[in-house]
């Protein structure tokens, strides 16, 4: 008789789709400044000045918070960092 | 002499490409491809580096890693499609065309080449902005190497910003 697994399924608490995620891209040697500028328009839509402005924070300061709000907008966008090989995570936002 | 041109329909010609230069071009797929641990680590970070998103990094291992993998192969692929393409002249030097419709997958291949010659080096930021010009050692050659591939993407952002 054949048995149907019970599937596994994962669910998010309400605590994680109530809170605020940041999209965190950290500082390598590798990645040309120009590039990182490129992509942060590409991804974001940020015009070149925003684009530009994160792109020196991460530079200077070693990490950027380019992105803040829903969990599963924050995935995706450190999904297409990660396609593009910046170096990028998202974090839980501090409480207000 | 290197000559870089953009056509009419978008494509990105090179010509007078040495042998040396185009030896280089033609090792971006295999250094990509040396599936050193390190490297790997560096093409496909974790997505969270606190507790607090455990399950995140093991359904991004399970999911979006094949999907990144994939990605990064092709745009592999499409470069070495692209040089096997490229003709000689008579002087021995090569041409070559990037269409403008491969241009990002050739930002993705270079930047993999010269992650991949940074991790398998452990090059510091410092050795990287150093003068190098000696071929004959391996760390200056791949330092030589990153530098070039760099030029070219800066010009391939030129074209496409």
């Amino acid at each position: 008789m054949a048995v149907i697994e019970t599937p596994d399924i994962k669910t998010k608490d309400q605590a994680d789709l109530d809170s605020v995620w940041n999209v965190v891209v950290h500082n390598d040697p590798v990645n040309l400044m120009s590039y990182v500028t490129l992509i942060f328009r590409r991804v974001f839509g940020y015009d070149r000045t925003r684009a530009e402005k994160h792109m020196m924070e991460v530079h200077k300061n070693g990490r950027s918070i380019v992105w803040t709000g829903e969990r599963e907008q924050a995935e995706l966008y450190v999904q297409q960092l990660h396609t593009h090989l910046l170096l990028s995570t998202l974090e839980k936002a501090p409480q207000p | 002499m290197v000559s870089v041109q953009i056509l009419e329909n978008g494509t990105v010609s090179f010509d007078g490409i040495g042998e040396p230069l185009f030896e280089m071009l033609k090792q971006i797929k295999g250094i990509a491809e040396c599936g050193d641990p390190d490297v790997e680590a560096r093409f496909f970070p974790d997505p969270s580096d606190g507790m607090e998103c455990d399950d995140l990094n093991q359904d991004w291992k399970a999911y979006v890693q094949p999907e990144l993998q994939s990605g990064f192969q092709s745009a592999r692929d499409t470069v070495a499609a692209d040089l096997r393409r490229a003709t000689i002249k008579e002087d021995g030097s090569r041409s070559f065309g990037i269409p403008a419709q491969h241009i990002d997958q050739w930002l993705s291949a270079l930047n993999q080449a010269r992650l991949a010659l940074c991790e398998l080096h452990q090059f510091t930021e410092k050795e990287m902005s150093a003068k190098v010009d000696n071929p004959d050692d391996p760390r200056e050659l791949a330092l030589i190497q990153m530098n070039v591939y760099a030029t070219l993407q800066e010009w391939l952002i030129t074209v496409i910003g």
